[in-house]
């Protein structure tokens, strides 16, 4: 059976994921404790607090060896959200230098204002350009492709096959990232109303 | 390009939806604010925001109440204030489901609460609420405590002291404006806009689609609007789909998909 444990770090709203994935019908619990992570189907990593807060809560509850195993050895179906797409980079500069995960030869940077005059945080809707195909945006047509951002930092990768979705910001950013049975995303798709939750569904029955 | 947000606003007053003009006068009453923000979820709005206008300890767990049962079935972002004078508050609100938090009064009298807050929780997560009015000729001041309390602060000078202390966005009301539906004070968005670099929400006076061009064109991210959708036929969806068809770049309603 179909479950998946939404990882439990640090101060924020990982509510709004677990309702959403109520609504579609799936159970899930947000949990740190590797064992009941072991005993779900699926993996989410969702977006709370800042890029160096959220490594250290992941490396403090030994996280990181835990999604290691689940995700890179176990394959598991993983999900990032927002911070939870950036610390699969290598390293961010958030409120100083902070190591992260690895899983991606990856960089997260701030936003910088531009001469388009932009407001930071990057907050609100966007549209994502798809580079990829993907299981995930599986019957979406490009009108449908409008997601909720809200974020200072972006990841910045030279790692281009594993681009799934760009987002235009002043520059073009990465907007989602995927591979094997990895996907994440800069944008909350848990907040972006019925593409969101169409979103949810498909990686629910998303077999990498 | 980022969309401009549509943001219905909604004021909770011992758990009822209410709508006042100028913040004290013509009490309305305005219906459940659960079933409400539902029917804004499937209007396609793009956030909304709700604001406890008579805090207290009783008030704040029937928020808190409300927020739960809201986010269990509405998936679009929420902002929630009133109230909130400890980063315990804050943490009660995100974890019943809220996204952003509106810290207005406590600013005021702790100057160093939005810098903590934005620091615990991350800047993009506090929104700096600013109530102003005239006092006299070009003379505006921040209010608090619901437009109870006038401070020395005028509202440009404010709002960029909690720019400084990282709070992620900036909702601006005009409370000579609120509920009178003639249209925002462009010449301070105006001004504010262009000395602001976080997002700023305007609030207080939209009547109609033209005031909401206007508001865009002054450089706002965003239009808050209550009396527009409860007192009148105008929805979010009929809303959206004037702008877009006046060229202004908001998302396109949920039927153009198919």
């Amino acid at each position: 059976m179909k479950s998946v444990s939404i990882i439990d770090y640090g101060k924020g709203n990982v509510r709004s994921v677990y309702n959403a994935l109520d609504y579609i019908g799936v159970e899930s619990i947000i949990t740190k404790d590797s064992k009941e992570i072991d005993n779900s189907s699926h993996i989410i990593l969702p977006g709370v607090g800042a890029y160096g807060d959220a490594m250290k809560s992941i490396r403090d509850y030994g996280l990181d060896e835990v999604l290691h195993e689940q995700v890179i050895n176990k394959g598991k179906p993983f999900l990032g959200v927002c911070v939870g797409m950036q610390v699969l980079s290598s390293v961010g500069f958030e409120h100083g230098e902070h190591k992260g995960l690895g899983w991606l030869d990856a960089k997260v940077i701030k936003l910088e204002k531009g001469p388009e005059c932009l407001k930071i945080p990057h907050m609100g809707w966007n549209k994502i350009n798809l580079s990829l195909e993907h299981s995930l945006f599986k019957g979406f047509n490009d009108e449908m492709l409008v997601f909720y951002f809200v974020h200072s930092f972006f990841m910045k990768t030279k790692e281009n096959d594993k681009i799934l979705a760009s987002c235009q910001y002043g520059i073009n950013f990465t907007a989602g990232v995927a591979w094997d049975n990895i996907i994440a995303t800069q944008f909350h798709p848990e907040k972006s109303q019925d593409t969101g939750i169409k979103m949810l569904n498909n990686f629910i029955n998303w077999t990498p | 390009m980022l969309k401009k947000r549509i943001i219905p606003k909604f004021l909770l007053k011992n758990g009822s939806l209410v709508k006042y003009k100028r913040f004290f006068d013509d009490k309305r009453m305005a219906g459940n604010p659960v079933s409400t923000a539902k029917i804004y979820n499937d209007y396609g709005a793009d956030e909304f925001i709700i604001l406890d206008i008579l805090p207290s300890d009783d008030s704040k767990n029937r928020v808190l109440e409300i927020i739960s049962t809201i986010s269990e079935e509405v998936f679009m972002p929420f902002t929630v204030g009133g109230g909130v004078r400890s980063l315990e508050d804050i943490n009660l609100l995100l974890r019943a489901g809220a996204d952003k938090i509106v810290i207005n009064s406590q600013a005021v009298l702790d100057p160093r609460f939005v810098n903590e807050a934005a620091k615990t929780f991350g800047d993009q997560c506090i929104t700096i609420s600013i109530d102003y009015a005239q006092i006299k000729k070009g003379v505006h001041r921040v209010f608090i405590n619901g437009g109870r309390d006038r401070t020395n602060y005028n509202p440009i000078d404010w709002a960029l002291k909690m720019q400084d202390s990282f709070c992620g966005e900036v909702l601006l009301t005009s409370i000579e404006r609120d509920g009178i539906m003639s249209g925002y004070d462009i010449d301070m968005i105006k001004k504010l806009d262009s000395k602001l670099d976080i997002p700023l929400v305007v609030s207080g006076g939209c009547g109609g689609i033209q005031h909401c061009v206007d508001a865009f064109s002054a450089g706002a991210s965003a239009v808050a609007i209550s009396s527009l959708f409860l007192f009148t036929d105008h929805s979010p969806i009929k809303l959206r789909s004037h702008l877009f068809s006046n060229g202004v770049n908001v998302r396109a309603s949920k039927n153009s998909w198919n």
